[in-house]
């Protein structure tokens, strides 16, 4: 017989894949036997069904009551069974069923005593790619879950200069701590910082559900109390028994005010340039899901240029064995007004070390900057980012104290330069818009920048955005290979009020 | 999102529109059409009331001149109201809308 490879050399051939690739495998199995399809079924949890996880070649039963069927009556004796053009043996792990290897011929075929003994044999091998298989799923689907459970990115706000550390305690890769900073339709901004009862997945999963409840609730109004209150009572209905402490501020557009309410939060450290750190004075309300129906309060606090406000959760100030007053000394000791990511940085090093910490850690620090840097912000090429870009402008416009119809000038002349790159610069693949805003010599620069290629206005009553940039400022405008640069200048002369 | 508010009153033959909120290339078309369906043909006089108008550029100048140039062929007058002072009033007068719109710097009582 020169049709079937020899029994050693079809042993060989499968024993040469790696545990990993259970599609080659089958497919080599299916080789072997000179069969045309090869698959495994798994049994489900609750053990009543099977269903198909991988196959080669086509003819595969997808989902397989256990005892119904031929993959079904091996599955359940958990034996070997040839009929007709099919043979299929158990996948065992301890005697206990993991599933059932199948393989099946289109033609009438008589499968040998020496197919079902290979076949066994592989299937341990298959055995072995099916829990790798499953190992990795399981792996990549807590992965996913644990980067979405991970704090969000800080926003880049001009004249605000943002830092945080998150460490989940005790190893674990989930913490109930968070932090979360978002800028809010109307340019006001949310920051947060929460702890919630309990550790690890259980205690992130709540934090999840609380983050993005009170992102919810940060849209209806910007006074913290408020939002808090209806975080409270979403809490105290929804997850009932949870627990957790919240500080939430949210900072008016021109950062000068600072409004904050605490549920049971500890206070954060405020520090002005040449004054000592303080505590923020609070009035500290019962945590979030503790206390039915208490009316919540907010203060607020004053944020000149050059302010830092430091934002902890307890697991940074408190030790097993000393008291927390011990930690908030050495947190006082140790900040200072100085940029957020060396602030933080210093405040790690002192109080955490290089030791894991028991409980989880969360520390956002935030601080007003000193003097104007460049406002620079890179948005999707699409109508949707022009509000968003017109909102950092004002921002920038107000920090740098430029006010009145200068602002207003240059809010116009750069939203028609975006204007263009939205509905000009790209194709349908888009692309992005590049806003940039400098205090030069004595005068404002716009830039707005893409990496696309001019095309003509279309339509009537077009090509009136130049005209109206000209009227705000000298306007210049290179068409280059790499894209069209705007530049848009004007003098800063003082305002004539009427 | 770019987000204006329409609201719409009739006295007599003129037809009162009052915009709050701002215009971009992100809500003009919406806005426009928003416009042109509570200006019916019978109307004498359109008022955009702009007070509450916070920001325009050139997407919603369009849609003004558009405005005028079909009431001009209707015959129907448009009057703007855009107090002195304000950026909208500034980005109508920079524009050239003045010949096509009376320029009116208060509400009508």
């Amino acid at each position: 017989m020169a049709t079937t490879a020899s029994a050693d050399d079809r042993l060989s051939r499968i024993r040469s894949v790696s545990d990993g690739a259970l599609t080659e495998l089958l497919g080599r199995i299916r080789d072997a036997l000179d069969a045309d399809s090869t698959a495994v079924l798994l049994l489900e949890p609750g053990g009543r069904e099977l269903v198909a996880t991988a196959s080669d070649g086509m003819d595969t039963e997808i989902r397989v009551s256990l005892g119904e069927g031929f993959v079904g009556r091996v599955a359940a004796s958990k034996q070997p069974a040839v009929h007709d053009c099919r043979l299929g043996v158990p996948l065992l792990v301890n005697g206990e069923l993991l599933g059932v290897l199948h393989v099946r011929t289109r033609l009438p075929r008589q499968f040998s005593e020496e197919d079902v003994e290979f076949l066994q044999i592989a299937a341990e091998r298959v055995t072995l790619a099916v829990h790798a298989h499953q190992v990795q799923a399981a792996r990549a689907a807590a992965k996913a879950l644990q980067r979405s459970l991970l704090p969000a990115k800080l926003p880049d706000v001009p004249s605000m200069d943002f830092a945080a550390r998150y460490v989940p305690g005790g190893q674990s890769n989930f913490a109930g701590d968070w932090y979360d900073v978002f800028p809010l339709p109307n340019g006001w901004l949310g920051i947060v910082i929460g702890d919630v009862v309990g550790h690890d997945l259980p205690a992130a999963v709540v934090m999840g559900r609380l983050r993005s409840a009170l992102r919810a609730y940060s849209l209806e109004t910007t006074d913290p109390a408020d939002v808090l209150t209806r975080l409270d009572r979403k809490a105290q209905h929804f997850e009932p028994g949870m627990m957790a402490t919240v500080l939430y501020g949210t900072l008016e557009p021109n950062f000068d005010r600072l409004h904050l309410a605490s549920a049971g939060h500890l206070a954060p450290l405020v520090t002005r340039p040449g004054e000592p750190v303080v505590f923020a004075e609070l009035e500290v309300d019962p945590p979030i899901g503790a206390v039915r129906d208490v009316r919540r309060r907010s203060v607020t606090i004053d944020l000149p240029p050059g302010t830092l406000v430091c934002a902890y959760t307890d697991g940074l100030v408190e030790r097993r064995r000393a008291p927390i007053d011990d930690g908030l000394d050495q947190l006082r000791a140790t900040v200072v007004a100085g940029p957020a990511e060396d602030v933080c940085e210093a405040v790690m090093t002192a109080l955490i070390g290089e030791s894991v910490p028991e409980d989880d850690v969360a520390l956002l620090v935030f601080r007003r900057k000193d003097e104007i840097g460049p406002l620079e912000v890179v948005r999707p090429a699409v109508p949707e980012s022009l509000k968003e870009l017109r909102a950092a402008m004002r921002r920038w416009l107000a920090s740098a104290g430029i006010g009145g119809e200068l602002a207003g000038d240059l809010v116009l002349a750069a939203g028609e330069a975006c204007t263009n790159t939205v509905e000009h610069a790209y194709g349908p693949a888009g692309g992005d818009v590049q806003l940039r805003i400098e205090l030069g010599d004595g005068e404002v620069v716009v830039t707005v920048r893409d990496h696309g290629h001019w095309r003509a206005p279309r339509g009537q009553n077009r090509g009136r955005g130049l005209t109206l940039m000209n009227q705000c400022g000298d306007v210049e405008v290179d068409r280059g290979e790499e894209g069209t640069t705007i530049v848009i200048r004007r003098r800063l002369e003082p305002e004539v009020r009427p | 999102m770019t987000t204006a508010d329409l609201s719409t009153r009739f006295d007599g033959d003129d037809v009162l529109v009052r915009i709050a909120g701002e215009i971009d290339l992100a809500n003009a078309t919406e806005v426009q059409e928003q416009i042109h369906a509570v200006v019916g043909n019978s109307a004498v006089r359109v008022v955009l009331d702009l007070v509450d108008l916070d920001y325009l550029d050139s997407a919603g100048l369009r849609v003004l001149f558009t405005l005028a140039e079909r009431l001009r062929v209707r015959q129907i007058g448009l009057d703007l109201v855009v107090p002195p002072g304000t950026a909208v009033r500034r980005v109508v007068e920079m524009s050239g809308l003045a010949p096509v719109a009376r320029l009116l710097s208060r509400r009508a009582l």
